[in-house]
């Protein structure tokens, strides 16, 4: 695809300013209506999805150029979807898919972030997005009895990210989903230093070859290390890998799994028991990349065609990804199995969560907006009563994390594996 | 167009360089919307010189009074989702997002008003007054749309106006920016007694603030509104369900409501029961369906539905109407339907079961106080749509317009211009129909096919000639409210036939803004071209 | 006088008036307004004289005062503010044009009373929104006009209520009809295709009906207008809620309006209620003295598709709410005066003698929009200021209307003196003067500025006192229409 393709939605973004918004429908308070942080924080339009349809389509017709506005409206987004969700409630385009061809272009045009620059920089050289040594990527797992799969057979590899990888403060939780898998009894082995990015981040920064090139070089790792099922704790991967690949003609060949489908799976095989009290009111955080990122992707190839005149339809019939199949339950069933957790529920959840704010390079390039938006989300943990939000990617809560300290919003952060291991 | 760099610094002076851009990427954001390539040929209207952010009624003041000194044309908008909101008559021409004035100022429970800056739309405003039983009758134009810009500055005509009244009736105070810079608080506002009245002392300037249209602008910016408010019968918070939001609902009609769609041998048969329910007293919304199929979560999923139904299903929307009773009691709910359910069978109507089985009629109540279908039904499936002709007035006169528009169209539906199965009537009664019903022939179409375009523009063309078969029934396009008038000189042509209201409009906009710096666009220059 | 010919060609000889006598009727009313003689009186007959008058006024620069009702005039708008002044009285203009029962629309000219169309309603099933027992000469158009507040607060959604579209000389002699009345083509044709001049709505951007309404007949003459009627009642159940304190009443009235239960509805004191009902002043006195405090009347009436459930419901839910207050009992009668009697009052203007002359022969009203709750405050000061004016309390009536659906009120004070008294008239006079700026500090909102209110009003609204007079000179560029009132 490329942005040419998404003429057609530009032209017909009507300017309704859904896109700001959660889906109207899906409204319940009014202090909690805003679904994207990039125009809550910075106001003008540019700044909202429509307002990037408005400039793809200028700047393809060639009435405008890249100017500092421009793309500071392009990269302050965290590429979380909530736009995307709104606008398909009411329209038949693809914001988000737009907004990605838009910084892909950006990118081919010479017009990338020099934050993302290096980054992806660092990416090109060591495999990782944390600008750190590819030789550390394995340290998390240290004194884990684990198989490495560079050396050994199992069927599952156990796919840590960049950002468990390194970010030392979270390793108790990236250790804590692989002991539950290996308590057990699960096959499952890691493959360490050898890890490579899953590609994804890079991408959403708007790099296209990054995202090629990983997927080629996975795909061709875990066909050779044979493992029949992927799983991961970060949902960041877990998106890259399930949709992304696929998006790329790059389907994974094995299962693809987010540690809490594992967990969930194992919780109903009776192989993990969750018997300790854990006596907490909580509420979920849904992130982007497990809920409507990670909606499966639809391959559609036809054309438009019109009925009853002028209506624009699809042949074949073309199904968008509204949001409706993220994992939003199992996250929640596992909460609920949790002995004395109690589960409150924030006013934007499921497929109108608002981002954490790490996401899309934002964590890179503008920490403030990341925390800010951060900030957003905990006044409404706060909000519905909870003592802690849980999540369930790192990036979700290395940014709560940082945003607990940083500003007066103080409250617990946790991700569902630790509330799991409490509880056994 | 650039602005000057001593005006463009004086504007930053007031918001500050944060609040301010000319950059193009950010000015071509501010001229793109729905409806541009009708008006105007393409997706653009003219550049803003620079588009600003302001924050407050100081900051609007400041802004306006530079505009004086450097003679600049300025144009504010709210959600800016109109052609209205964003066209400019000059290119010198600035545009006040008026985004960051977004505070609930007051809510009056006991009086029954609220105040309210710019951004407020109407369902924050709803989700807010539900909790004390109160509730805000608007345009349908969908939930985002301001309540100020509803009340004081657009047409437009909401689902509930049965109940809950339009057009500047609503209006019990405001603040108002004059294009010359000074502060008009009208009416007991002004004394700082509060904002509950609107009029006065002597002759209400609501008469200069706008008629059946608004001037979007064109007569400065209104900065507050006192809007009046009207009981809620339902519950203080709700919840619709579903997955894609695109098919969420509630799952039942609201407490303290009942909904009814009840269906006619014919639409004169239909509209007749229409007047006569809105004069019974009961309603809380009344109108005739606009159609009556559930839009699905996409125009796939819909074309499937459609070819399924039998024809005749189809024909239904035009003699059914959309029947929601609210009330406070049992008693008054039975009393209600009493007249409601006797005013039917007077009509020889019906209320076929699929179109009164709970869970339709939960979906038709979802998308009626809030109007959370309208973008869903009018845009997705053409890309645009259009209203005209459009008029108020007694259901009789409507019935004959209905007629005439409807055999007008046809051909234009019939060469594939417009959607099948042809205009819509979004039609219904004001106040009881105390002040009549109103009328929009609404069709969808898309911009960007050529048959569509050219049929469109020639269908406009015809019920735009004042002395054409149209004229009898009103000034078209909403009485000059959907409509640019240095393009379509509505109000210039159709002055002359409608006792020149147009040199009063004209002399209204020179005595209140001399160097005509509130962009006319929607308004009228003082000196017609 | 000069230019008189021109207007006897207009209207004819037996249409202009100059008599002392006549004149010296015109010169004053029953208000403190300065007397002023007025240089002569015509009565046009139909729309083409008016127009034709305000076209001569506008050459000579002659000031003209329309006047629509007939006397007596309280509230000095219909009195010169200079020397030279025609007054164009109106009353010759008495064509009830027509009665649209479908559309509960009747269409009228600006001499026909409420004491004229009523019957004509009644017979076609309508009947009008009035205010409280009008005068009998009180014209209708006059009442629309002058923002009357009806009676029936749940039928009032804007203050402009009953008014639909009319027609306007303004005061360049330039005809405009307005709302949808403005075109095309003629009235009659208009009624062939089915319109009956029922939208109200201002053509384009502006609101014409608004800006001749509370005007003073300072911007434009109405020639005609048409105005929304209701259903008559085929039955109703008229209430008292006694009380000897406002407050409970207060808290009901906010109850009942809200949701919109019941149809009259309106609080007085025992003197006006005295005097709505009673003939002369000594049963007025006998009647205050056996009254309670403060009655609120409520009305539930018959009328549409089911008119006795109606108001079988609506009197079974106001019983339920008044229960819920603990204290209230609704009474059929009071001291002798039935609820019944109240209510036929209330369909039909004053008997004569005017209901406001019957205790002392005068009446200066002073009025002002508030809000509901406030209204107790504003009691309490008059009371106080009576005191300081040595005017006895117990002799003003009040009367609180809730109007626009209950988010404002109409708060009135009926100060009644014997005109013949010099004392009373002078205590009279100081206590609405004076009492007009205490009550406006307090946050009285006299949107209607009779008289001295003007002054009054305007001090406070600078920023529309300068609009006002843009407005004016575009509509009455010479001023010749009522120069002197609002901030003219």
């Amino acid at each position: 695809m490329a942005l040419e393709d998404y003429e057609h939605d530009s032209l017909r973004c009507t300017r309704c300013s859904y896109c700001k918004w959660i889906p109207w429908e899906s409204m319940r308070h009014p202090d909690f209506m805003q679904g994207c942080p990039s125009v809550g924080r910075y106001d003008w339009h540019a700044y909202a999805a429509g307002g990037k349809f408005n400039m793809a389509l200028s700047l393809m017709k060639g009435r405008i150029d890249y100017t500092d506005a421009f793309l500071d409206a392009v990269y302050r987004c965290q590429m979380d979807g909530s736009c995307d969700v709104s606008c398909k409630s009411v329209q038949d385009i693809e914001p988000l898919q737009s907004m990605q061809e838009l910084r892909i272009k950006c990118v081919q045009d010479g017009q990338g972030n020099p934050a993302h620059m290096l980054t992806v920089e660092g990416l090109k050289k060591e495999d990782n997005m944390m600008q750190r040594l590819k030789a550390d990527r394995g340290k998390w797992a240290e004194g884990l009895p684990v198989k490495d799969l560079t050396k050994e057979k199992a069927k599952v590899v156990y796919h840590a990210g960049c950002k468990y990888a390194f970010d030392e403060e979270l390793w108790p939780t990236v250790r804590g989903g692989l002991t539950l898998l290996m308590k057990a009894g699960i096959d499952v082995g890691i493959m360490g230093r050898d890890e490579a990015c899953c590609g994804g981040r890079a991408y959403e920064m708007g790099y296209l070859g990054e995202l090629i090139k990983y997927a080629e070089h996975n795909k061709e790792t875990f066909k050779t290390a044979g493992v029949e099922t992927l799983v991961t704790p970060c949902s960041d991967g877990y998106q890259t890998f399930k949709v992304l690949y696929d998006k790329i003609g790059q389907k994974l060949d094995i299962e693809v799994l987010h540690i809490t489908e594992y967990i969930h799976r194992l919780i109903k095989e009776g192989k993990i028991k969750l018997t300790k009290k854990v006596p907490l009111t909580v509420t979920y955080h849904d992130p982007c990349h497990l809920g409507r990122l990670a909606e499966p992707w639809i391959h559609w190839k036809g054309k438009e065609v019109k009925v009853l005149g002028q209506m624009i339809v699809h042949d074949p019939p073309k199904k968008y990804r509204r949001g409706a199949n993220g994992v939003y339950d199992i996250p929640r069933d596992i909460l609920r199995s949790i002995p004395g957790l109690k589960l409150v529920e924030m006013y934007r959840i499921r497929e109108s969560a608002w981002c954490c704010g790490a996401g899309g390079g934002v964590k890179d390039a503008y920490p403030d907006f990341a925390i800010w938006t951060g900030a957003e989300r905990l006044k409404e943990a706060k909000a519905v009563g909870a003592k802690a939000i849980v999540s369930t990617c790192p990036w979700c809560t290395r940014n709560f994390m940082d945003t607990v300290k940083e500003t007066a919003e103080k409250i617990e952060v946790y991700d569902i594996i630790e509330l799991v291991q409490k509880a056994i | 167009m650039a602005l000057k760099k001593e005006s463009y610094e004086a504007l930053e002076d007031v918001v500050g360089p944060e609040y301010i851009s000319q950059d193009p990427a950010i000015q071509e954001t501010y001229n793109q919307v729905w409806g541009n390539k009708l008006v105007f040929g393409e997706k653009w209207s003219t550049r803003p010189a620079a588009v600003l952010l302001p924050g407050s009624t100081e900051e609007v003041q400041a802004i306006v009074r530079v505009c004086n000194r450097y003679k600049i044309s300025f144009k504010p908008f709210s959600s800016g989702f109109e052609i209205m909101s964003t066209a400019l008559a000059s290119e010198n021409a600035i545009i006040l997002d008026l985004r960051r004035m977004n505070k609930i100022l007051e809510i009056d429970v006991k009086n029954m008003h609220a105040v309210v800056e710019p951004y407020v739309s109407i369902y924050r405003l709803q989700l807010e007054l539900a909790k004390h039983g109160l509730f805000i009758g608007a345009v349908s134009a969908g939930p985002e749309a301001g309540v100020i810009a509803s009340h004081c500055c657009h047409f437009g005509s909401g689902n509930t106006q049965v109940f809950a009244g339009g057009l500047g009736r609503n209006v019990l105070g405001c603040e108002w920016v004059l294009p010359t810079g000074e502060i008009l608080r009208m009416g007991s506002a002004e004394a700082g007694n509060g904002w509950y009245s609107a009029d006065g002392p002597g002759f209400s300037l609501r008469g200069v603030l706008r008629g059946h249209a608004g001037a979007n602008g064109g007569h400065g910016v209104i900065t507050k509104c006192s809007a009046k408010l009207y009981p809620w019968y339902g519950p203080p918070e709700w919840q619709l369900v579903g997955t894609p939001p695109a098919v969420k609902r509630l799952e039942k009609v609201l407490d303290g409501f009942k909904a009814f769609v009840p269906t006619f041998a014919t639409r004169d048969d239909a509209w007749d029961a229409l007047r006569e329910v809105g004069q019974a007293e009961i309603g809380f919304s009344v109108m005739a369906t606009i159609g009556l199929l559930e839009m699905g979560e996409g125009n796939d999923e819909l074309w499937e539905v459609i070819q399924k139904i039998n024809p005749e299903e189809a024909q239904l929307a035009a003699r059914s109407l959309l029947v929601v009773l609210g009330a406070n009691t049992t008693r008054e709910m039975e009393y209600r339907e009493r007249c409601f359910r006797k005013i039917v069978d007077k009509w020889h109507g019906q209320l076929l079961p699929p179109l009164n089985d709970p869970k339709y009629l939960a979906h038709m109540f979802s998308l009626m106080p809030w109007s959370l279908g309208t973008i869903r039904e009018v845009f997705r499936p053409c890309t645009d749509f259009f209203v005209s002709p459009c008029t108020d007035g007694t259901e009789d006169m409507i019935k004959n317009q209905n007629t005439a528009a409807v055999k007008g169209l046809m051909p234009y539906v019939q060469k594939g211009a417009i959607m099948q199965p042809g205009p819509a009537a979004y039609h219904l009664p004001y106040e009881n129909y105390s002040v009549g019903s109103h009328i929009e022939t609404v069709f969808l179409w898309d911009p960007y096919n050529d048959n569509s375009l050219q049929g469109v523009n020639e269908w406009i063309g015809e019920t735009l000639d004042p002395h054409g078969k149209f004229a009898k029934f009103g000034v078209p396009l909403l009485g000059g409210g959907l409509q640019i008038e240095p393009v379509s000189h509505v109000v210039q042509n159709w002055g002359p036939v409608y006792d020149n209201y147009h040199v009063w409009l004209a002399k209204i906009k020179e005595a209140l803004d001399p160097d005509n710096l509130g962009d006319w666009s929607a308004y009228v220059p003082p000196v017609f071209p | 006088m000069a230019g008189q010919d021109e207007l006897v060609k207009i209207v004819g000889k037996n249409s202009v008036l100059d008599s002392p006598d006549i004149l010296e009727e015109y010169s004053r009313d029953l208000s403190f307004v300065p007397r002023v003689r007025p240089r002569c009186v015509v009565k046009p007959g139909n729309a083409g004289e008016v127009q034709e008058i305000v076209k001569w006024a506008n050459r000579t620069l002659t000031s003209l005062v329309p006047v629509s009702s007939g006397p007596p005039h309280f509230r000095g708008d219909t009195i010169p503010g200079m020397g030279g002044t025609v007054i164009v009285d109106l009353s010759r203009m008495k064509k009830i044009i027509r009665i649209d029962p479908k559309n509960r629309v009747a269409m009228v000219e600006p001499g026909v009373t409420f004491a004229e169309l009523q019957p004509e309603l009644e017979k076609a099933g309508l009947s009008a929104y009035m205010p409280l027992c009008p005068r009998s000469s009180k014209s209708v158009i006059g009442s629309m006009l002058e923002r009357d507040p009806i009676t029936m607060p749940s039928h009032h959604w804007d203050c402009i209520d009953p008014l639909l579209c009319g027609e306007i000389i303004f005061g360049t002699g330039d005809k405009l009809r307005s709302g949808e009345a403005a075109g095309p083509d003629t009235i009659e044709e208009q009624w062939k295709i089915g319109k009956a001049q029922m939208t109200p709505f201002g053509l384009g951007q502006f609101d014409e009906s608004r800006l001749v309404s509370g005007a003073q007949g300072t911007i434009g003459i109405i020639t005609w207008a048409t105005l929304k009627c209701r259903s008559s009642s085929k039955l109703n159940r008229t209430f008292f809620i006694p009380s000897e304190t406002i407050e409970p009443l207060i808290d009901l009235s906010y109850q009942l309006i809200r949701i919109r239960l019941g149809d009259y509805c309106f609080i007085v004191n025992d003197l006006n209620l005295a005097s709505l009902f009673a003939q002369n002043p000594e049963e007025i006195k006998t009647l205050r003295d056996a009254l309670p405090r403060w009655i609120l009347v409520v009305s539930f009436e018959g009328y549409g598709e089911l008119p006795e459930e109606k108001v079988l419901y609506q009197e079974a839910d106001f019983r339920d709410m008044i229960v819920r207050t603990g204290q209230l009992k609704p009474m059929d009668m009071v001291s002798g005066v039935t609820a019944e009697d109240v209510s036929v009052l209330l369909s039909r203007p004053s008997d004569e003698p005017y209901w406001k002359l019957r205790y002392k022969g005068g009446c200066h009203d002073t009025f002002f929009l508030t809000t509901l709750d406030k209204t107790p405050g504003f009691i309490e000061v008059m009371s106080t200021l009576s005191r300081s004016c040595k005017y006895p309390s117990e002799d003003i009536g009040v009367y609180i209307q809730p109007v626009v659906q209950g988010t404002s009120c109409h708060c009135e004070f009926d100060v009644y003196y014997d005109p013949a008294n010099p004392t009373e008239g002078d205590r009279t006079r100081r206590l609405v003067t004076e009492g007009g700026e205490e009550l406006a500090k307090m946050g009285g909102f006299f949107s209607r500025p009779y008289g001295q209110w003007a002054k009054i009003a305007y001090s406070r609204a600078t920023e529309t006192t300068i609009v006002q007079r843009k407005m004016k000179r575009i509509f009455d560029p010479n001023n010749i229409l009522n120069p002197g009132k609002l901030c003219f």
